[in-house]
């Protein structure tokens, strides 16, 4: 439990996993705010048993549960949150640094996939986890994670097809 | 999946937006109230288990007042009995009978019970306070149901009431 001697690897694991956490994060809550909470919160727990940012899909997986756990806390959020769930589905929107306007033709690409294909791309893209690790965090299997995000892709290419 | 790498490859190129500064700065001191000792998390910690303990507090009250409202009435007509067996001769015989009687009906027996798990949620991955370990939490919702016969007069009483179990098992890390 030597937390000094981890004090300064924290801070390179967190710089690394944190965009991806956070875009995580937002396919459960709406507001960056929030997400950041729940990172903050996952991480920290994560970190304090771990110290190393090896088993990846644990980290995952709490942040995952920590964003279900924070949208049942607060009913009325819960209530606001699923009521924009229900009605726009797909504009859960990833926050991208977007460049130009064919990034932002992608970025709404993505918004508009399936939550279970895009929280599986989310992973596999921009937080480089494997399937064996996107299973293990999403509780599916591999082969389901490796078919969600073939549906992704190929939903993806569909959709930037020009008419 | 070579027919997609063109795609991925735009994909990667999308950036994530990047955290703020201040959230370092939080991490950072969650990490330093983890050293001190004195981690309270961002969050108070769930209180479910105070619910928990709660109904079924509730259940096992109500099933003492049912059995105390069922040994009341017993009492009581094992007391009438009595008096009446005090009343004179002519009205002895019959009142000895309902004496016995009350004995009999009185007399409830198990007769079984249910337990219906009709909900069963896996939590995911938490880590307990004080738990070095992550751990698997399943909530089971259940309907839980007694029944008591009288074998002597075939009534019944039947107890149901709904209650909530959370059950946490340790999964070990690769």
């Amino acid at each position: 439990m030597d937390f000094i001697a981890s004090h300064e690897n924290w801070r390179n694991c967190f710089s690394e996993v944190a965009p991806g956490l956070l875009l995580f994060a937002r396919q459960w809550v709406q507001s960056a705010a929030d997400a950041e909470d729940i990172v903050q919160e996952a991480f920290v727990k994560f970190w304090r048993r771990n110290h190393n940012i090896h088993n990846r899909a644990l980290l995952y997986s709490a942040v995952r549960s920590i964003a279900l756990d924070f949208i049942r806390r607060d009913k009325r959020r819960a209530r606001r949150e699923a009521t924009v769930f229900a009605e726009t589905e797909p504009s859960i929107e990833p926050q991208f640094e977007l460049e130009n306007d064919t990034q932002s033709a992608l970025a709404a690409a993505v918004d508009s996939l399936p939550h279970d294909q895009r929280e599986v791309l989310v992973l596999k893209i921009w937080n480089d986890l494997t399937f064996s690790e996107i299973a293990s965090a999403l509780r599916i299997s591999q082969n389901t994670a490796a078919s969600r995000y073939r549906y992704a892709l190929s939903n993806l290419k569909k959709s930037l097809q020009p008419q | 999946m070579n027919d997609f790498s063109e795609l991925e490859n735009e994909l990667k190129k999308l950036r994530p937006a990047q955290p703020s500064p201040v959230l370092f700065e939080r991490v950072e001191q969650a990490l330093e109230d983890c050293r001190a000792g004195a981690l309270e998390g961002t969050t108070p910690a769930r209180s479910h288990y105070n619910w928990w303990w709660l109904g079924f507090g509730l259940a096992a009250a109500g099933i003492v007042v049912l059995f105390a409202v069922i040994s009341f009435e017993r009492e009581h007509k094992l007391d009438t009995a009595r008096v009446a067996q005090s009343s004179p001769a002519s009205e002895m015989r019959p009142e000895a009978s309902e004496t016995e009687q009350s004995r009999v009906t009185g007399r409830f027996v198990p007769a079984g019970g249910t337990n219906v798990v009709y909900n069963a949620r896996d939590e995911g991955l938490q880590f307990a306070e004080g738990s070095e370990r992550p751990v698997r939490r399943l909530r089971y919702q259940m309907q839980q149901s007694w029944r008591w016969r009288n074998p002597e007069t075939g009534a019944s009483l039947r107890v149901s009431y709904p209650s909530e179990e959370i059950v946490l098992i340790p999964v070990s890390g690769q």
